[in-house]
């Protein structure tokens, strides 16, 4: 008699479920953390109330976590929109890049006595095209000759850096100021700097909390969206029902590419003030798919999540401030996304334990993929 | 081993899947020195009977002795160390490797010469031996189907194969391929080998088999020396008696109107770019039902997706309630008045992972009341799923549940609901009852008829010949892809149907063509 593990389908998951699973995983997160602390030498206690404090206690730390977490909502969005139709989009961090260099160049263009709201809805505007431009490059490709996007964007991601290097360290663009010693980008003017909510938080949050309910309305609420979901789960059964798959491919690209430009924006304009490549690459980009997986491309779940991450960001120079290793909060970080994700098995199926080999192949499950080979 | 004959013998073979048998208390033999033809349509359990001989299932109940042993097999590796080799339509070789590499790939070390030089001497001289030329050092890729399938039948003799199961082998073959292929199973045979043959073709079992067992509805419907029977003979027992064709049949009493779908000299490709429909026409008028019989595979996929606007036309023309929908996209054919249910439920019928509100708006949603101004109506698309719900008794649902969970009978009353709630004029429906239960299967045949009482056209395709008669007002034979029989329900001949589906009695066919 040898038990074996049984795997159902759940078919459709309660609330408890959906939110018990995560919490669950991220309690098994930091009781492994605190087993590397230990082994690390140092108290996991003193160090995860030392995260607590710096991130989420009190009014400054979470505006320091805010604003963190704007630029990470817009990517995470990004790479969520195009979850949702099954399309990998590994290029948010090019398209922040040409978000940045976009909105800059309209930032500095225009004269400094233009209206804020006026300048600061260019820049927007300006970068989200920028961005979805950049995302076409991958999508046409993709959408005509079935070019593979997880290549074609991240390989993008190379070009949009290298470009903005080049702007600033290798040219005398117009991005460049030349009158700093160290090569630097021109400083934004006042009408073209997002307004400081508290600290380093500035009105991107604002705008990164509104997309994200709009995305997840649009998703949710309208036939365009009701036509991404379907792609997304079936090209074929789509098709059938007379949608347009590859109108749709380069729709849903260009609109991330749009999102995580917008995410270029906020950051040129409300932290680095000017168009400064050092500055501008944290790989933003890359964390926003970390983040679409972690919220199983719901927008409205990206925003808890950036969040969170970014809480586990923030609180890195703090941690090593009381003598813990900056790998480690990494290495935590990269923990959580692994439990979290390999949670959504448990979200999706029940596992239980069956009493003997007969029981699990006389009715089914077990046997599904035999039946289907 | 020359010289000493196989064996096989299966007696009282059953499996179930899911509770209902594929194959129920089935026997069968094979003698070393024959060609044994294993006939029946599809779903009739012949896949599932060389799975379990190959070692892929194991069975329910039942034995399989081999050289007078009863034997069990635990996997594929296993039915092959006993001498069963399994030849599958779909090859299973590695592009990238050699003929030699993939030859001995899975082998273990003891099982295999250690150097490739060594194996391509072997291979090369096993296909002298068997008339299987194939250069042993050439890649996969660089080789023909024909090639390929060489390398399959070589893979199973290297490893000591002394009963061959090769399945619906010319399927994927040219004509000349084709008679290579036989020569090189004589010499198999010749040799003591036992060779299953799974086919559908007529012709063939009937020219290179030594013996012939149908297979119908999971039960052996018979097994006969080749020579003594006939080709009607082996199509009765695939398809039945003409007495199966007396039971009820639905009423005949309606009008018959104006053709509703036209299509005329209609050829499209397959997917891989070889001719799947030649020269098809017909007509469905309002309030008839014209059933498409056929063995699956004949070119009825790609017709039906033509219809529908999925599957451009190499030539010809298709007409939907007077408006031209040549090669016009499915969105054109939905707004013609096309209802379409397709064959593959889950794969193109339904969205699987998305719940039954989402699958019943499918093609309404982008109109009212479904949707306005690009806005979904949630509230009207749950009232509409819970009205159909309620009229074609679906069952099964929960809310937020993906429909890939529901059972097949389910499925398909979801699918016919959808249809024939959108405003539409003629119901194309492929497989309408496939693996549906007795009670489900009526209920979508009653749907479907109900149909031509409206003044609407139903082109209905399946493979269950019974069904077919059972519903239909004008029955069309469609084989290789073109339309090989029209028979109206009065002047049936059930008989040469079934000669027609496997390809025989052309000759004496009456091809009327189109009304």
């Amino acid at each position: 008699m040898r038990s074996r593990l049984r795997v159902t389908p759940r078919g459709f998951s309660g609330p408890a479920v959906r939110f018990g699973v995560p919490a669950a995983a991220l309690i098994v997160a930091l009781m492994f953390g605190a087993i590397i602390l230990t082994i690390a030498g140092n108290d996991p206690f003193e160090a995860y109330r030392t995260m607590f404090d710096a991130s989420l206690n009190g009014w400054n730390a979470i505006a320091r976590t805010l604003a963190l977490a704007t630029p990470l909502i817009l990517t995470g969005l990004a790479a969520a929109v195009a979850f949702q139709m099954r399309v990998y989009n590994i290029g948010g961090e090019g398209q922040l890049y040409l978000g940045a260099i976009a909105a800059s160049w309209v930032g500095l263009a225009l004269p400094s006595t233009t209206p804020m709201v006026l300048t600061l809805a260019a820049m927007i505007v300006a970068g989200a095209i920028a961005g979805a431009l950049w995302a076409l490059l991958a999508a046409i490709p993709k959408a005509y000759f079935n070019a593979d996007e997880i290549i074609t964007t991240l390989m993008l991601n190379f070009v949009a850096l290298s470009l903005m290097n080049w702007l600033i360290f290798g040219s005398r663009s117009f991005w460049r100021d030349p009158r700093r010693p160290v090569p630097g980008g021109k400083r934004l003017t006042e009408n073209a700097i997002m307004p400081s909510i508290s600290g380093r938080m500035h009105i991107g949050i604002i705008i990164a909390v509104v997309a994200a309910i709009l995305l997840w309305w649009v998703l949710r609420k309208t036939s365009w969206g009701f036509q991404v979901r379907t792609i997304g789960d079936s090209p074929r059964a789509a098709r059938y029902a007379g949608m347009s798959v590859r109108v749709k491919t380069m729709a849903v690209l260009a609109l991330s590419g749009a999102l995580a430009a917008i995410a270029g924006v906020t950051e040129v304009s409300g932290i680095t003030k000017g168009l400064e490549p050092i500055a501008l690459t944290t790989n933003i980009g890359f964390t926003g798919i970390i983040v679409a997986v972690v919220a199983r491309s719901n927008p409205l779940g990206v925003v808890p999540v950036s969040v969170f991450l970014a809480a586990i960001a923030t609180s890195g120079s703090r941690l090593q401030s009381i003598g813990i290793n900056v790998q480690v909060v990494l290495l935590l970080q990269g923990l959580i996304f692994l439990t979290v994700t390999a949670g959504e098995f448990f979200v999706t199926n029940r596992v239980s334990l069956s009493g003997s080999v007969k029981a699990a192949t006389a009715d089914g499950p077990s046997e599904i993929a035999e039946a289907t080979a | 081993m020359d010289g000493d004959l196989a064996r096989l013998e299966v007696r009282g073979l059953t499996k179930l899947f899911y509770g209902v048998p594929a194959i129920d208390s089935v026997d069968f033999d094979l003698r070393g020195g024959e060609i044994h033809g294993l006939l029946g349509e599809n779903g009739a359990g012949k896949s599932t009977l060389c799975s379990v001989l190959s070692g892929l299932y194991r069975p329910d109940s039942g034995t399989v002795s081999f050289d007078g042993n009863e034997v069990q097999f635990r996997s594929p590796q296993d039915a092959s160390n006993h001498g069963i080799g399994m030849v599958y339509q779909h090859f299973r070789l590695v592009d990238s490797f050699t003929v030699a590499q993939n030859i001995v790939l899975g082998l273990h070390k003891s099982q295999r010469p250690r150097s490739m030089r060594q194996v391509e001497s072997m291979v090369a001289d096993l296909a002298d031996e068997f008339g299987l030329h194939v250069d042993p050092t050439a890649s996969i890729w660089q080789l023909s189907v024909g090639e390929q399938q060489r390398v399959e039948i070589l893979k199973q003799l290297f490893r000591g194969a002394r009963i061959l199961i090769l399945d619906e082998p010319t399927a994927v073959l040219a004509a000349q391929e084709t008679d290579r292929l036989f020569e090189a199973v004589s010499t198999m045979v010749d040799k003591g080998h036992g060779v299953v043959l799974v086919s559908h073709k007529m012709a063939e079992t009937m020219e290179y088999t030594d013996r012939i067992t149908v297979l119908r509805r999971g039960k052996n419907a018979g097994s006969v020396a080749t020579a003594d029977s006939s080709p009607a003979e082996v199509a009765r027992m695939m398809f039945g008696d003409s007495s199966a064709a007396e039971r009820t049949r639905f009423d005949t009493a309606h009008d018959i109107g104006e053709p509703v779908l036209s299509l005329s000299g209609v050829s499209v490709t397959g997917d891989h770019g070889l001719v799947a429909v030649d020269n098809a026409s017909l007509v469905v008028r309002r309030g008839e039902v014209v059933g498409v019989a056929g063995v699956a595979g004949n070119g009825q996929r790609e017709l039906q997706e033509a219809i529908a606007g999925l599957r451009p036309l190499v030539s010809g023309s298709i007409e939907i309630d007077g408006v031209d929908c040549t090669s016009s996209g499915p969105k054109k054919t939905m707004r013609a008045g096309l209802a379409y249910v397709p064959e593959d439920r889950l794969g193109v019928g339904l969205a699987p992972g998305l719940p039954l509100e989402h699958n019943i708006a499918l093609k309404s949603y982008d109109r009212a009341p479904h949707s306005r101004r690009g806005v979904l109506s949630n509230g009207e698309i749950e009232e509409t799923m819970d009205r159909l719900v309620k009229d074609f008794d679906v069952r099964g649902n929960r809310r937020g549940m993906r429909v890939s969970l529901m059972s097949g009978g389910n499925l398909q009353k979801a699918i016919l609901a959808r249809e024939l709630n959108e405003d539409h004029h003629v119901l194309l429906a492929a497989a309408p009852t496939r693996g549906l239960d007795m009670a489900a299967a009526e209920a979508v045949r009653s749907h479907i008829v109900d149909e031509r009482a409206d003044g609407r056209g139903v082109l209905v395709f399946s493979e269950d010949l019974d069904e077919i008669v059972h519903m239909s007002d004008v029955i069309l034979v469609m084989f290789k892809g073109q339309i090989v029989g029209r028979f109206a329900r009065d002047e049936l001949d059930l008989d040469q149907i079934g000669l027609l589906m496997t390809g025989s009695g052309l000759a004496t066919a009456d091809t009327n063509g189109a009304a």
